[in-house]
């Protein structure tokens, strides 16, 4: 169980540097250097970006500052994804530092969700918690739980810390003895298409453990049949027959969704090996 | 990399792969990014750090121009002389001062900028106050109007309520009036009912006495006819030489050869209360009529220059005005002032018939032709002629004029005099006038001569006339110095002869013509008071004649 320990651990220190550079269009004078930042990977864009906010938007013109923004590739990310989930999906084929840009005018409002503070995120964390559980449980932990416990697993994400948010989470995550999740709570992402979600046992009917390949092969079946696509989860190719409870009970997100990524493998990545 | 290697434990493959994963995107940029990071910051630290020096350096520049003047002055005040120290401190303090008045500057610059802020925000307060002022004054304005609204409804009221007590008053005090009137009315209520009472007495006691009257009055007539009895019994022998000298023969009318005119009033009676309008022999002579306003007709015997009456004719609601015998001395036609003519039965005095429906008083009533038909002259300017059998009004004429007399003449024709001085000859069978003839003064009376050839009519000119009735013309006119028709209706008439015309003046003095001659023949003067009416004996010896006041006077030479 050690060596599960140590998977969690490393899931929840994974880390990925990010260079943001303020939209050419909106500098007025002085142009600033841009900012490196490393962003957990588990966690959410406005609750790392508070500083860079606040340092680039001296450089703007302060009557047109609205809502802050990011974009890749001319892409505005979604920040009610995990940073992870983004950066497999949008990043994962370019170098590294993931390169954004930040904006503070023309917010894509028909593309992207506001996000005005801090409680908008956790209210989004707290239903998508919410979600998971009355999938697995349907409901039953998280309404046993006291509202300090919700807040504790919100600061342990908002503070990075792993040993605040993780005893909590565990509880989440338990399954007494033959009553397994009923569901398995997934998503799975194909770069810009809406994320694709559905009812999925940990089990099939005859008792055998489901693993990710079922999953898949239950999911998306027309993907798996192509050999070019690349399944990710936080950045690493999951072995396919690794069994989809295991998986579930350490792979989550914090939000206890198994965020899983499929991209296809860029003919810029292929050169790149070849 | 596909997992093809079915042999390797999933679990270390995930860890390997984490592990990697953290060398990729963790190890390799941790100390760049942190080293960045720290770069970032001193770069930071080290701006401000330059821009407080700048400053510092700015200060210090200033302090030393400062001092440098502080040097210059000090020198040149204190010789140069004075130490270090204290031209520092004086220098620190000028410089200090210096500080205060750019402070001070600024701060009357911000001063100035708040003054003129304030004043403009004065500027704007006053203008409010302007508006408020003037909303003050419309508001000022209208509290006066209201005011002076309120004290014109205030009077208003006042009037009004004023107005209402006077009427209140007025109220009460008709309500009294009311109250007094009603109790008024009351009293006289009870005085109706009491008078009512009395009168129904004093009716009673009339009836009494009425019944007393008619007893009387058969006892009487019996006694008279008792007493004609015996005398009739006693003078059984003298029958036939009286028969001889006698004039009045009783069912004979008498026959006059020529009219001897009397001198002397043989009897005078008070006929009647008051006027006495008609007056006339029966066909006979034996008796003779009397009508008076007194609304009685009386019927009087002549027997040997002595007057009884005879009876009296009752029915008539007002004055009689003319009165006619038939031919055959039964029934007594009588004209009446209560627009009525009514019809008398001679020997039983009943009263036969009431011929109503003029509308004004009938002045004349005769009898045309036999004694079925009636023709009757009204002051409401029309003839009737009634049908006895009927007993109902057979013709009217329109004469348009009120008819004072009529005669008739051959039982067919109608001769009418009027007001508006005309005579007009009427055939009944047709509608208009046959003839007519004016006369200048209104017509009074009409009489027919004994032959039928002429006409006598009585005018208020104080003449008589006599009128041609085949030529229609008037041939003899007669008239006295002291002749005055005294009213509208006296009459006129002829001598049974047709030789004579006798009519009564103003003054009661009684004028009689000879027609052929036109000059006064005779007059008798008895009456005190003016004549009505007069009538000749059919045997043309004796004269009635009737008076203004209840007097008859029987003219005779007997």
């Amino acid at each position: 169980m050690s060596e599960d320990r140590g998977i969690l651990r490393s899931i929840w220190d994974g880390k990925i540097p990010v260079c943001f550079t303020l939209s050419q269009d909106e500098i007025i004078a002085e142009k600033p250097e841009p900012i490196y930042q490393m962003v957990p990977r588990i966690t959410y864009f406005p609750l790392v970006t508070e500083k860079i906010s606040k340092h680039l938007a001296q450089y703007i013109d302060k009557e047109k500052q609205g809502e802050m923004w990011l974009e890749c590739d001319g892409v505005p990310i979604k920040w009610h994804y995990p940073i992870g989930v983004l950066y497999d999906l949008l990043g994962s084929s370019g170098s590294l530092p993931w390169k954004l840009t930040v904006h503070f005018q023309d917010f894509p409002d028909d593309e992207i969700m506001h996000c005005l503070s801090r409680d908008v995120v956790e209210s989004h964390f707290m239903s998508t918690l919410k979600e998971a559980d009355a999938l697995k449980h349907r409901c039953n932990v998280i309404n046993g739980m006291q509202k300090k416990d919700h807040k504790q697993m919100w600061t342990g994400l908002c503070h990075d810390k792993f040993d605040q948010f993780w005893p909590i989470n565990k509880r989440l995550m338990e399954h007494t003895g033959d009553d397994l999740f009923k569901y398995i709570p997934f998503r799975i992402y194909q770069n810009d298409l809406p994320f694709i979600q559905k009812l999925f046992k940990p089990q099939s009917e005859e008792g055998h453990e489901h693993t990710l390949d079922d999953l898949l092969k239950f999911a998306v079946p027309e993907l798996m049949e192509s050999t070019d696509n690349t399944i990710f989860i936080h950045g690493i190719e999951v072995p396919l027959h690794s069994p989809l409870l295991w998986l579930s009970e350490h792979f989550s997100y914090p939000d206890n969704f198994l965020h899983i990524c499929i991209t296809q493998i860029s003919t810029q990545e292929s050169s790149k090996e070849w | 990399m596909m997992d093809t290697i079915p042999g390797m434990d999933w679990k270390k493959l995930i860890s390997q792969r984490l592990k990697t994963r953290y060398k990729r995107e963790y190890s390799d940029f941790i100390d760049l990014i942190d080293t960045q990071n720290n770069l970032f910051e001193q770069v930071a630290s080290l701006k401000a750090r330059n821009v407080q020096l700048t400053y510092e350096t700015e200060k210090l520049k200033s302090e030393n121009l400062s001092l440098q003047v502080r040097v210059d002055s000090g020198s040149e005040s204190s010789g140069g002389g004075g130490s270090n120290e204290r031209v520092k401190q004086l220098e620190q303090k000028v410089y200090r001062l210096q500080e205060e008045l750019t402070e001070l500057h600024k701060r009357r610059g911000e001063n100035a900028q708040q003054i003129i802020d304030l004043s403009n925000a004065m500027k704007e307060k006053e203008k409010e106050l302007q508006t408020k002022d003037g909303k003050l004054m419309d508001a000022l304005a209208l509290e006066n109007s209201l005011k002076a609204e309120i004290k014109h409804l205030e009077s208003t009221v006042f009037e009004l309520e004023a107005t209402n007590q006077t009427l209140k008053d007025e109220h009460q005090a008709l309500q009294m009036a009311f109250t007094a009137l009603e109790e008024k009315y009351r009293k006289v209520q009870e005085d109706n009912s009491e008078l009512m009472a009395r009168w129904l007495d004093l009716k009673l006691k009339e009836a009494d006495k009425m019944n007393q009257e008619n007893d009387r009055f058969f006892k009487q007539k019996q006694e008279s006819l008792k007493r004609d009895l015996a005398e009739a019994a006693k003078e059984h022998k003298d029958i036939i030489p009286q028969e001889e000298n006698s004039v009045l023969l009783k069912g004979v009318t008498p026959i006059c050869l020529s009219a001897t005119l009397p001198t002397k009033a043989q009897c005078k009676v008070d006929a009647h209360d008051g006027e006495v309008n008609a007056i006339l022999w029966s066909p006979t002579g034996s008796l003779f009529a009397t009508g008076g306003s007194d609304r009685k007709v009386k019927l009087w015997d002549y027997n040997g220059g002595m007057c009884n009456s005879r009876g009296t004719l009752l029915g008539s609601n007002a004055g009689i005005t003319a009165l006619e015998f038939d031919p055959h001395e039964e029934l007594l036609l009588g004209a009446s002032n209560d627009y009525a003519s009514r019809l008398w039965s001679v020997r039983d005095q009943r009263l036969r018939h009431t011929l109503t429906g003029h509308s004004g008083k009938v002045l004349s009533a005769k009898f045309l032709g036999d004694a079925t038909k009636v023709v009757s002259g009204s002051h409401d300017r029309t003839l009737k002629i009634w049908d006895l059998h009927s007993k109902a009004c057979s013709k009217t004429i329109f004469a348009g004029s009120s008819c004072n007399d009529l005669v008739t003449l051959h039982g067919t024709s109608i001769i009418s005099g009027h007001f508006d001085k005309r005579v007009r000859f009427w055939d009944p069978r047709a509608d208009n006038t046959v003839n007519e003839i004016g006369l200048h003064g209104r017509i009074t009376s009409l009489d027919i001569s004994p032959d039928k050839a002429s006409l006598l009519a009585c005018t208020r000119e104080d003449t008589l006339k006599v009128i041609d009735l085949r030529m229609n013309q008037v041939i003899h006119t007669l008239c006295a110095d002291s002749f005055k028709v005294a009213f509208d209706w006296s009459r006129a008439v002829y001598s049974p002869d047709g030789s004579y015309a006798m009519a009564g003046s103003l003054d009661g003095t009684l004028y009689i013509w000879n027609i052929q001659k036109e000059k006064v023949e005779r007059t008798l003067k008895e009456h005190t008071h003016s004549i009505l009416d007069c009538s000749w004996h059919p045997s043309g010896s004796v004269i009635l004649s009737s008076e203004k006041q209840k007097k008859i006077v029987l003219w005779a030479d007997m």
